[in-house]
């Protein structure tokens, strides 16, 4: 059974058409599962990528072709898209949103995934890449009005800006 | 054929097209031939040249090519099934085949033990071959008639040009070219 959104997932997914999303490049991830179908749900066009870095190159390119291109993606992730990020949509100014599920905190269930997940935020800072974290602590509508707002910083900031998304603590993880 | 020979051949029958151009030594020769608006070299990006290559073309109508090295290839392998799977029409991916690392000091890749045709033909792309410049430049126009993905297996001879300078242009002004370029109906 495919997992079922919540009003928190799907604010994500609002906040990335309130910005206009016409296409997003994704790796799955069952917690950002449903924002991907909802997306896909709505005929946003996506792109199924086998790799994080992969992800960032068909995004980017979409994003210079004037698309309006996102990635939908789970943390663990980034460590194959540094480079990337940083060779590519960091040095040549791309202005590419990033949504990503974060993983590793209450609720988790895998015992080694935090020790990747966890040094996300310092890992993106570390290259530049300015960070927006949504929380049980946000309300519902700042999960949409935050996604959005980062996507239009990548915009305007011709600069990649990443939004992690906290699915799994069980505040979040059990609203409907 | 070497690598500037095939550039300057890819060059002068892509004209129209928007190119995507691998790291290292590819991109800095491919610069001494043309600095066209057109081209996006990504200097230091290796194994994303094809990646980027599929976003652009996902995005435009113009025609797109790859110029992607063996190695480059090899190390985002991943992108040939995304590639087989989405198969945009207006896009052409070259891979110029010298079984080796040559922007890296010459170092051997696996193509050197492999039939990369072979493999690019197990995901069911059309691979045309070609080892001299005039088949080159027929695969090329053979690609954009096809109106197919097509790959453009090219094998070039090992080694750098000599006296190539340095690539030292903001990679944030090469990209802001490129994108007003694929706005520009050609
Ligand atoms: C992630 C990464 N690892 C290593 C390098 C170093 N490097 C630059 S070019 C290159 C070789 C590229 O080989 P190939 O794609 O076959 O092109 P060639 O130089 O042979 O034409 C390497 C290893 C790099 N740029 N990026």
């Amino acid at each position: 059974m495919p997992k079922t959104s919540n009003s928190y997932l799907r604010a994500v997914a609002d906040g990335l058409c309130d910005w206009g999303v016409e296409a997003f490049v994704y790796v799955p991830s069952s917690h950002a599962a449903p924002v991907i179908r909802d997306l896909e749900a709505r005929g946003v066009r996506a792109v199924l990528a086998n790799r994080e870095e992969e992800a960032v190159g068909i995004a980017g390119g979409m994003r210079l072709a004037g698309v309006r291109a996102a990635i939908v993606m789970q943390d663990n992730g980034f460590g194959n898209a540094l480079t990337a990020l940083g060779t590519f949509t960091v040095a040549y100014h791309v202005g590419l949103p990033v949504v990503a599920n974060s993983r590793g905190g209450v609720g988790e269930y895998n015992s080694m995934i935090q020790a990747i997940s966890g040094a996300v935020p310092r890992l993106l800072e570390a290259l530049g890449i300015p960070v927006h974290e949504l929380s049980r602590r946000d309300p519902v509508e700042s999960w949409r009005s935050t996604t959005s707002a980062a996507a239009e910083l990548a915009t305007i900031q011709h600069r990649p800006v990443v939004t992690l998304f906290d699915a799994l603590d069980p505040a979040i993880a059990g609203a409907r | 054929m070497n690598r500037l020979e095939a550039l300057e051949r890819i060059e002068s029958v892509t004209r129209e097209w928007a190119l995507v151009v691998t790291c290292g030594a590819t991109a800095r020769e491919m610069a001494t031939v043309s600095r066209s608006e057109r081209h996006l070299p990504l200097l230091d990006s290796m194994g994303l040249t094809c990646a980027v290559g599929l976003g652009v073309a996902l995005g435009t109508t113009s025609h797109v090519g790859v110029v992607d090295g063996d190695g480059s290839l090899l190390m985002g392998f991943s992108i040939l099934p995304t590639l087989a799977t989405t198969r945009p029409a207006n896009l052409t991916v070259v891979v110029l085949d010298n079984q080796q690392h040559a922007s890296a000091d010459g170092m051997a890749s696996q193509a050197a033990q492999l039939d990369l045709a072979v493999a690019c033909a197990g995901f069911g792309f059309a691979v045309d071959e070609v080892a001299d410049g005039p088949a080159l430049g027929r695969a090329l126009e053979r690609a954009v008639e096809a109106r197919e993905l097509r790959l453009v297996l090219a094998r070039i001879e090992p080694g750098n040009a000599e006296g190539v300078p340095l690539l030292l242009e903001d990679p944030a002004v090469l990209a802001s070219r490129f994108a007003a370029a694929l706005e520009a109906p050609s």
